[in-house]
């Protein structure tokens, strides 16, 4: 036992010794990272059943998984990888494809979208990141694999939204999009990414060409304030073009938007629009208040959307709020979605109504 | 003897966990500061300086020099912290800080201050960023920050400033050195 006691010593001072030079090491190659997060939900949609299409937050009465996310990454000089793998519902099925096309498919499209072999019940890597990237010089990066696309405010990983359920503009944009991309930074005010991705987006393989392409314009207008132009073009899905800005007016409160227009192409006609503004105030240091606004419309044409029928518009009201402790974050939300039209939503009874609301009580752990 | 190890243990632990944080004292602004006067026997100011400013520009190449004059040199610059233990650790944010340099015949002083903290977020592509416009001077964070967090990057800037200062020191006491230049072996075909 003292020998063991011994070691455990020598072992802990040791660590605590190597624990004090990382702190102060100052050059040299990063080390390998393990980073992620796991979330976890309750739903209550005050209609008694699921209502709003959005994605994620979407099992009702259940104490439901999100997903566990698993980040790896690591730098050598110049060049660099990211790996990042999810399971679980949020990580899986409901956002990435299938990755085995030999395997039977069960459409589950966005809108009327059936992406190659997506849906439930089959073999998948749930692959959030996949890319490797080289520094050619100071302000030119290169970077190719699947990666989160570059379109829009929201994204998959909870760790990294501030409101638990997603937008309109993100369900029916972009997840991911696989490709090779180049971004020169012309200074602290401005770059530039070009690249050229997979015909459709959110797929690990093509449908056979690589075809689309992409690119972002980011600006500093002024210090704390930054806004990506972004396009997504090609032949197979479409062409959206995307403005997604965030100001820190003060160190309490912050105020972003998202805009977006999307036409369809491949044999569909229609698409949608829309706009977004996220105001969020740090109300102390463990609890921030935020809400979305979001106005969402279909254009006129053949293009389905996950929301309102071509030609309809919904708008949507969500009020959340993060509350750490620690690595933890507690988000309550409250939400509260407005149709055009009564062809969206369901009451208690089954009848189509014009409105739909729901409470979200989410937890999500970031390490 | 189990609970003397064990106890051995914690007390070593809180030592080397304060040990850090107590290298940087207040200044008469009630700012961070780590503050040291060194000095350098046989050595005049104007060789410091160049050894100084070689330092700089070796040690630290980021490091923006905002004035150089014959008295010493001031600037700017930044550092990482990282939380969490082993392969769970990662950036958690950094550390602006402004340093100045004084020389005189035979010494020279140093101070680093003005501790700004950043604290970074994850992106969609995986990478820990900066959170835009979110800069707490480390003076006032136990009203943004978690006390333990704050302990850390205390720790990891009372660190930080002893390297610097150390490496600083080591500049000091040699001349920078010259790059020689190798005599290349040149064959010459026209006599033989």
């Amino acid at each position: 036992m003292k020998k063991i006691l011994l070691l455990l010593c020598a072992v802990s001072a040791f660590s605590f010794a190597a624990s004090a030079q990382d702190t102060i090491k100052t050059t040299g190659d990063a080390p390998l990272v393990l980073t992620g997060s796991v979330d976890t939900y309750f739903k209550s949609d005050f209609s008694g059943h699921a209502n709003i299409p959005t994605s994620f937050a979407n099992e009702n009465s259940s104490i439901s998984i999100g997903m566990i996310d698993l980040g790896l990454k690591k730098s050598v000089g110049k060049a660099s990888f990211v790996g990042e793998l999810s399971f679980g519902p949020r990580g899986q099925q409901q956002s990435i494809p299938n990755a085995d096309p030999g395997l039977v498919a069960v459409n589950t499209p966005i809108g009327n979208v059936n992406y190659p072999g997506s849906g439930v019940g089959y073999s998948s890597y749930h692959i959030q990141n996949l890319y490797v990237s080289y520094n050619v010089t100071d302000k030119f990066n290169l970077t190719a694999g699947y990666m989160s696309t570059f379109i829009g405010y929201e994204v998959i990983s909870p760790a990294a939204n501030f409101n638990y359920s997603t937008s309109y503009l993100f369900t029916n944009g972009p997840f991911q999009n696989a490709g090779f991309k180049a971004t020169y930074t012309f200074s602290a005010a401005a770059s530039l990414m070009a690249g050229i991705f997979n015909d459709y987006w959110n797929v690990y393989q093509s449908g056979g060409k690589v075809n689309t392409f992409g690119a972002q314009l980011t600006l500093t207008p002024v210090k704390n304030w930054t806004a990506y132009l972004n396009v997504v073009t090609g032949s197979s899905y479409g062409t959206e073009f995307d403005l997604t800005t965030a100001y820190q007016i003060t160190s309490a409160f912050k105020l972003g938007l998202n805009a977006a227009t999307f036409s369809a192409t491949n044999g569909y006609t229609g698409g949608f629009s829309g706009v977004a503004l996220y105001p969020q105030v740090a109300v102390s240091k463990a609890v921030t208040l935020g809400l979305r606004g979001e106005y969402f419309q279909t254009s006129t044409g053949t293009f389905l959307t996950a929301g309102p029928p071509p030609g309809q518009s919904v708008f949507g009201a969500t009020f959340t709020a993060n509350i750490k402790a620690g690595p933890l974050t507690l988000i309550p939300e409250v939400r509260v979605d407005s149709s055009s039209k009564n062809t969206m939503f369901t009451d208690g009874g089954g009848n189509l109504t014009s409105s739909a609301s729901q409470f979200v009580l989410a937890a999500v752990y970031a390490f | 003897m189990k609970i003397f190890f064990i106890g051995l243990l914690f007390v070593s632990f809180a030592k080397i966990a304060c040990a850090q944080q107590d290298l940087l004292s207040f200044d008469e602004h009630n700012k961070y500061i780590y503050y040291q006067v060194v000095n350098m026997p046989g050595l005049p100011a104007d060789s410091l300086r160049e050894r100084g400013v070689y330092f700089l520009k070796s040690a630290f190449p980021k490091t923006f020099v905002k004035v150089s004059d014959a008295n010493g040199v001031e600037g700017e610059g930044k550092f990482l912290t990282y939380g969490g233990i082993s392969v769970l650790k990662h950036e958690k944010g950094e550390v602006n800080y402004q340093l100045h340099i004084e020389f005189k015949d035979q010494k020279y002083r140093f101070w680093l201050t003005g501790f700004v903290f950043t604290p970074y977020q994850r992106d969609r592509y995986g990478n820990f960023v900066p959170q835009q416009g979110i800069n707490i001077p480390l003076e006032n964070a136990i009203t943004k920050l978690e006390k333990k967090d704050l302990d850390g990057y205390l720790d990891e800037t009372g660190a930080f400033c002893k390297q610097w200062g150390d490496k600083l020191k080591i500049y000091m006491l040699k001349a920078p050195a010259q790059k020689k230049e190798e005599p290349v072996k040149k064959v010459v075909t026209d006599k033989w």
